[in-house]
C-alpha cells in the first residue's frame, strides 16, 4: 500500500474545504492539482507545509487552513484504518495514481472522488465498460433485457458497472459472472461494511472477474443518501449507460416521485452523456419513453438502436392540451378528467397558464381554458 | 525543551534524579518527531525512553508488545506514578477490554498498551479513529524479524502500520536482543530514517556455569540434591527452564516428590493459574519455578538469583534473552546450563528441522483456500493437517504474500491473494541454514574455554571491552555431577511412583480424568509396547501390567468399579483385550467383551488433527447389551492414548446409555509427535 494513503484519506474524509459555492469538491481537485500537478509535490509534503505557504501558494482561506489543519492532525488517525483496509486486501487508489479510472476522471471532471477503494482485480477499471441501471422492481421484460446487454457486454469484452442494489443492477452482475464476464460492484455504503459480499464473491474476486469499489468512508454504512451519491460514480466509470427500466418510486409515506434510475438518467443527460433506454412493450407503465423524449437513445431489446422516426412517441402535456380544447372548452376539473392528471386541481392549473396557446376566461362565474385566439361560441351567441 | 528542563520534569513525574546519556540521546530524538530503534540490555530503562516523552506529548502513546505480563507490569508502575495508563490483551474480559477502550476514545488515557494481534479487532480500530495520539512504541522490536529469536507474524501489521505513519510522528522501536543482522533488518522495515542507538550488553554480576552431563538422570540428581542449599545460600529463588512442557512435568513431580518448594508453568495454563504463578514469582513464593521459556519475558523482577536451563536453548541469542532476567538488581546471580552432548542437540534440532511441514502440506493449503473462503478449523480439515502445523504454514503464506487473514465478524478467514508470486522455499532453506548455525554457536558457547560472557556478548553485536571475569571458564569453580547409590534409588522410586494424568473431563459426559503408567518416550515402557504392536513380541510384558496396576491404585486408590471395558482394537489384535483380562482377574472387576464397533475406524494416528480424530470415531461404538450398563462405575482401559479422542466418545456413549461413572487407564500416554 502506498505510504501516503492515510493522507490522502484524511484529505478526502476530514477536510471539509467548501467554498462560496459550497461545492468543496471542486476545490479539493483544484488544490491537488496545484500541488500534484502543478508543484510537482507529494501529497506528504503538502501537509508539511506552513499555513503561510499554505496561504500564499494556494490561495487558501482561513478556513480552508484551519479544516486542513484538522484534517492533518487526523493522519495518524487513518493510518490505523489504511492498516486495516490493506490488511484485508482492499487498495486505496488516490486520484494521481496510474491506476485510478481514466474513465471517471474524464467522465466526472473536478467532481471525480480523491480516493477509490477497491477489492479484487483493478487492472477491470482500465477495460472498456458500460453500466446497466434500472429499477429495483424491475420487470421480467427490464430483467431479460438487463440479461441481453450484459451478455453482449461480456462477449465483447466489456466491463459491466452495476449499483449492487434488487432487480435491475442484481441482475446485471449476476448475468456478466453467469456469461464470463467481467464486472463492478460500486457499493452505496463503506467498503468494510461489505463483509457478506466479500464471502459471496471471493471466488469470482479471486479469478480477476469482479471487482468491489467504494467512494466512501471505509466504515459508513448503507445509506439513501449515499446510495443517491453513488450514481454518477457507476455512470462516471462507465463508457456506454443502458437503462432498462425507470419507475416511480413511492416513499414511506406514499407519495410517489421519480425514482433513482429517473434522476440518474436525467442527469447524465444533462452532463451531455449518451444514454441508451430500452423502448417500452405499449403496455408498460415506467419513465422509459418520457427519457427518450428527453435525449436518450431508444434501444430495442438486443441494445440495438432504433431510428428516432420508428419511434412512437407519447404526447406531451402541450399536445394532449392543445387537442382536447381545440373540441371546445372545458373546465379544470374536465381537464384532469381527460387527460387523467396525476397531480392535483391547483397544479394542473398552474401548468395550464404556463402555456402561450391557452387562455383562462371566466364566465358565469365559472372558469374556462380554451385555446387562444379561438372565439368560442355559446349558446346564445 | 532542554535536557536540564527535562530532568526537572524527570524528577517531578518520575521520581528520577537523571538520564542515562544513551536515554537522553533517545529522548531527544523522540521529543523531535523521529524514528529510533533502541539496542539496550534488560534493566536499562529503555521503557523510561518512551513513558518520559509519553507524559510529555499532549495525545496518547500506543505500545504494542507481545507480552501480556510486560503490559500488566509497566502498568501497575505508572499508575503508581499517578499516570494513567491502561493495557488491553486477551487475558481480559470483553467487558474491561470495552471499557477502557471508551476511556481512550475520551482522551483519558495517556499510556495504552495492547498487543499487536489486537489490530484484527473492529472495535479497536474504531477507537483509533477518535483518540488522539502522539506515538507510537514496538516493545520486543526483534519480533519484526524472521531473523530474529523470536519472530512474530502479528508484528508485520505493526510494520505496515508504521510504514503509514505520518513524518513527524516519533515512533520508538526497543529490544534488549538483536545482532547485527537482526537490527538492519528492523532498521529497513521500519526505515524512513531511522537512528539506531545501541548499549553494551554486559552483565557483569552474572556467574555462568555449563555443567556437562551424561543422562537425564543426572540433571534431575544433581538438582534435586542441590537445588535447595543452592537457592538457600543464593537467599532468593529462581527458574528453571526445560526444554517442553512434558519436562516441566516430570521436573515439578520430582522436586514434589522431594519436597522442594517449586511450582510448574507453561504457556498451556489459563489466564488466572498464569497470573496467580507470576504474582508468587514477584512475591517469592517458591524457590523455583520451573517452567518453559514461556515465562520471565517482561517480567520486572529484579531479584531473581538464578536461571537453570536443563536443556539448550536454540541459539545464543534465546540463551541471551532468557537468562537476561535473572539479576536486574545487578546483584550476583547464578547461570547454570546443563547440557548432554548424547542427547540435547536433538531438541532443538527438531525444532529448526521439524519447525516446517512438508512443502507437499504447504500446496495443500494453498489449494484448499482457493477453492474457496474458509476458517482454520476447515482448512485443517481439508487439507488433514495438525493445528500447530497449519499455523506454521498460515504464518509463511502470509509472510510470503499468498495468504491473507481476513476478519469476517468475529471469525479469521484466510484469502488467497490473487496473482500472488509461487512459494519460494529457497528462503526457507537460507533460514533453517542460519538456524543450524546458531545452534552450533550455542554448542560452541558449551564448549568453549574463553569466557562466556565475551562469547555472547560477542554473538550479539557488541564488540566492547571489559573485564570478563564472571564464568566457569574465567575464575569460577567448575560444577560437577556426583551420583550416589543413594540418589539413583531416589529417582528409580520417583519414576515408579509417577503417573501421567489423562485429562479428559467434559461437560455432558461422565468420564473422569484418568491415568497412565508412563509416557511413552520417556522410559523403557514406549518400546515394549512397540515390540508387542508391531514387531511380533507377544503379548505386553508383565512389567507393565504391575506398572498400570501401580498407576491404578495411586489414581483411584480402592474406588469401586462394576466393570471392565476395553476399547475395541483397530489392528492390533487381541492385546488389550489379553491385557484387560489379567486387569480383570487381579483387580477382580468383571469385565465385558461387547463394546463395539459399529463401523470400520482408521487408526488415529494416521490423522494429524483433534476435528479429525473426533470424527473418526464419532457415533462409532455401540454396547451389544446397554441394560446391562445402567448405573455401573466402568474402568475403560486401552494400551496407548494421544488426543484421548476415542476414549472421550467412548465416555460420551457410555454416559449416554446410563454409565455414572467411566475411568480411563492406559499403559501410556504419548506426547504430541511422538513416533508410535
Amino acid at each position: 500500500m502506498n505510504t501516503e494513503t492515510a493522507y490522502w484519506m484524511a484529505l478526502e474524509h476530514e477536510w471539509g474545504c467548501s467554498n462560496a459555492t459550497g461545492n468543496g469538491k471542486v476545490d479539493k481537485m483544484n488544490i491537488v492539482i496545484k500541488f500534484f500537478h502543478e508543484k510537482q509535490m507529494s501529497i506528504a509534503d503538502f501537509f508539511q507545509l506552513s499555513k503561510e505557504e499554505w496561504k500564499n501558494e494556494f490561495a487558501m482561506t482561513d478556513l480552508q487552513i484551519y479544516n486542513l489543519e484538522k484534517a492533518k492532525s487526523s493522519v495518524p488517525n487513518y493510518a490505523f484504518l489504511a492498516e486495516n483496509l490493506q490488511n484485508s486486501g482492499i487498495e486505496v487508489i488516490p486520484v494521481v495514481s496510474a491506476d485510478f479510472s481514466k474513465t471517471l476522471k474524464k467522465n466526472l471532471k473536478t467532481a471525480t472522488p480523491l480516493i477509490l477503494y477497491i477489492k479484487g482485480n483493478k487492472q477491470i477499471l482500465q477495460e472498456k465498460s458500460i453500466a446497466i441501471v434500472g429499477s429495483r422492481d424491475a420487470s421480467d421484460v427490464a430483467l431479460q433485457f438487463t440479461d441481453n446487454i450484459a451478455k453482449r457486454a461480456s462477449k465483447d469484452y466489456k466491463v459491466v458497472v452495476s449499483g449492487f442494489a434488487k432487480g435491475v443492477d442484481k441482475q446485471a452482475l449476476d448475468s456478466a459472472i453467469a456469461y464470463k464476464g467481467q464486472s463492478i460492484i460500486v457499493l452505496p455504503q463503506g467498503i468494510l461494511t461489505f463483509e457478506s459480499g466479500f464471502k459471496t464473491y471471493y471466488k469470482q474476486i479471486l479469478d480477476g472477474d469482479v471487482l468491489v469499489l467504494s467512494t466512501f468512508h471505509p466504515k459508513a454504512g448503507w445509506a439513501k443518501e449515499l446510495a443517491m451519491a453513488r450514481n454518477p460514480i457507476i455512470y462516471g466509470l462507465a463508457k456506454e449507460i443502458y437503462a432498462a427500466e425507470s419507475k416511480p418510486s413511492k416513499t414511506r409515506q406514499g407519495t410517489i416521485t421519480k425514482g433513482g434510475t429517473y434522476s440518474g438518467v436525467m442527469d447524465g443527460l444533462k452532463r451531455g452523456r449518451t444514454i441508451f433506454v430500452r423502448q417500452p412493450e405499449p403496455t408498460e407503465k415506467n419513465d422509459n419513453l418520457f427519457l427518450i423524449q428527453n435525449g436518450a437513445v431508444a434501444i430495442d431489446f438486443e441494445g440495438n438502436i432504433i431510428p428516432t422516426d420508428q419511434i412512437e412517441m407519447p404526447k406531451t402535456f402541450a399536445e394532449k392540451i392543445k387537442e382536447i380544447l381545440s373540441k371546445g372548452r372545458l373546465t379544470t376539473k374536465e381537464i384532469h378528467d381527460k387527460i387523467k392528471f396525476e397531480k392535483s386541481d391547483a397544479v394542473l392549473k398552474k401548468e395550464l397558464e404556463k402555456l402561450d396557446f391557452v387562455e383562462r376566461k371566466k364566465e358565469k362565474k365559472k372558469n374556462y381554458f380554451c385555446l387562444k385566439g379561438i372565439e368560442e361560441k355559446g349558446l346564445f351567441n | 525543551m532542554t535536557r536540564r528542563e527535562t530532568e526537572i520534569l524527570l524528577q517531578r513525574t518520575f521520581k528520577l534524579p537523571a538520564f542515562y546519556d544513551e536515554q537522553w540521546q533517545t529522548i531527544e530524538r523522540i521529543l523531535n518527531g523521529e524514528r529510533v530503534l533502541l539496542i539496550e540490555k534488560t534493566g536499562f530503562g529503555k521503557s523510561l525512553c518512551f513513558q518520559f516523552p509519553a507524559t510529555v506529548f499532549k495525545g496518547a502513546t500506543v505500545i504494542f508488545s507481545p507480552l501480556i505480563a510486560l503490559m500488566r507490569d509497566q502498568v501497575k508502575k505508572l499508575q503508581l506514578l499517578g499516570i494513567s495508563a491502561k493495557c488491553i490483551n486477551s487475558g481480559q474480559t470483553a467487558e474491561e477490554n470495552t471499557q477502557i477502550i471508551e476511556e481512550a476514545k475520551r482522551g483519558r488515557i495517556k499510556f495504552l498498551y495492547i498487543a499487536p494481534e489486537r489490530q484484527e479487532n473492529s472495535e479497536w480500530i474504531e477507537a483509533t479513529q477518535q483518540m488522539n495520539l502522539s506515538m507510537v512504541v514496538v516493545d520486543e522490536a526483534h519480533c519484526i524479524s524472521v531473523w530474529g529469536h523470536d519472530f512474530r507474524p502479528s508484528f508485520q501489521r505493526i510494520i505496515n502500520l508504521v510504514k503509514l505513519l505520518p513524518q513527524g510522528m516519533p515512533v520508538l522501536a526497543t529490544t534488549a536482543t538483536a545482532t547485527k543482522r537482526v537490527e538492519n533488518d528492523i532498521a529497513a522495515q521500519i526505515g524512513n530514517g531511522i537512528t539506531v542507538i545501541r548499549g553494551n550488553l554486559m552483565r557483569d554480576n552474572f556467574k555462568l556455569f555449563v555443567v556437562k552431563v551424561n543422562s537425564e538422570d543426572e540433571k534431575l540428581i544433581w538438582l534435586g540434591k542441590n537445588i535447595e542449599t543452592f537457592a538457600g545460600k543464593l537467599g532468593g529463588t529462581g527458574i528453571l527452564y526445560t526444554g517442553t512442557r512434558v519436562d516441566t512435568e516430570i521436573y515439578s513431580k520430582w522436586f514434589n516428590y522431594l519436597n522442594i518448594s517449586s511450582t510448574s508453568y507453561n504457556a498451556g495454563l489459563d489466564t488466572d493459574s498464569r497470573i496467580a504463578i507470576e504474582n508468587g514469582l514477584m512475591n517469592n513464593e517458591w524457590k523455583c519455578i520451573i517452567s518453559t521459556n514461556a515465562l520471565g519475558m517482561g517480567i520486572d523482577k529484579p531479584d531473581i538469583r538464578f536461571i537453570i536451563h536443563t536443556q539448550i536453548p536454540q541459539s545464543p541469542i534465546h540463551y541471551y534473552q532468557e537468562i537476561g532476567r535473572a539479576g536486574r538488581d545487578g546483584k550476583p546471580s547464578y547461570i547454570i546450563l546443563f547440557y548432554n552432548p548424547n542427547e540435547d542437540r536433538k531438541l532443538p534440532e527438531a525444532f529448526i528441522e521439524g519447525g516446517r511441514p512438508s512443502i507437499r502440506k504447504y500446496e495443500k493449503v494453498i489449494n484448499v483456500v482457493k477453492t474457496g473462503l474458509y476458517g482454520e478449523r476447515e482448512i485443517i480439515k481439508q487439507a488433514n493437517l495438525q493445528t500447530t502445523e497449519f499455523r506454521v504454514i498460515k504464518a509463511d503464506l502470509i509472510e510470503h504474500k499468498i495468504l491473507r487473514e481476513a476478519t469476517y465478524g468475529k471469525s479469521k478467514k484466510y484469502e488467497f491473494i490473487p496473482n500472488s508470486q509461487s512459494l519460494n522455499t529457497k528462503t526457507f532453506e537460507e533460514l533453517r541454514a542460519a538456524k543450524t548455525k546458531d545452534l552450533d554457536k550455542m554448542i560452541e558457547y558449551v564448549e568453549t574455554t574463553g569466557s562466556r560472557m565475551k562469547f555472547l556478548c560477542d554473538f550479539l553485536g557488541d564488540n566492547s571491552n571489559h573485564n570478563f571475569a564472571n564464568c566457569d571458564n574465567t575464575g569460577e569453580n567448575k560444577i560437577q555431577v556426583v551420583v550416589t547409590p543413594e540418589w539413583t534409588a531416589k529417582l528409580q522410586d520417583f519414576r515408579e511412583n509417577y503417573f501421567p494424568e489423562l485429562i479428559v473431563e467434559g461437560r455432558g459426559s461422565n468420564i473422569v480424568n484418568g491415568v497412565a503408567a508412563s509416557y511413552y518416550g520417556v522410559s523403557n515402557v514406549g518400546s515394549a509396547i512397540h515390540r508387542s504392536k508391531y514387531e511380533n513380541g507377544g503379548d505386553f510384558p508383565d512389567f507393565l501390567l504391575r506398572l498400570t496396576l501401580k498407576a491404578f491404585r495411586k489414581k483411584f486408590g480402592n474406588e469401586p468399579f462394576n466393570l471392565i471395558l476395553y476399547v475395541p482394537p483397530t489392528k492390533s489384535g487381541s492385546l488389550v483385550k489379553n491385557f484387560a483380562e489379567k486387569l480383570s482377574q487381579v483387580l477382580k472387576i468383571p469385565i465385558s467383551h461387547v463394546l463395539q464397533k459399529t463401523r470400520e475406524t482408521k487408526e488415529q494416528k494416521i490423522f494429524e488433527n483433534s476435528y479429525l480424530k473426533a470424527e473418526n470415531v464419532s457415533g462409532a461404538f455401540t454396547y451389544t447389551n446397554p441394560s446391562e450398563i445402567v448405573g455401573k462405575k466402568i474402568l475403560l482401559f486401552d494400551d496407548i492414548c494421544d488426543s484421548c479422542a476415542t476414549i472421550k466418545e467412548i465416555g460420551k456413549y457410555l454416559t449416554s446409555i446410563g454409565a455414572v461413572k467411566i475411568a480411563p487407564l492406559v499403559i501410556a500416554k504419548t506426547v504430541g509427535g511422538d513416533l508410535v
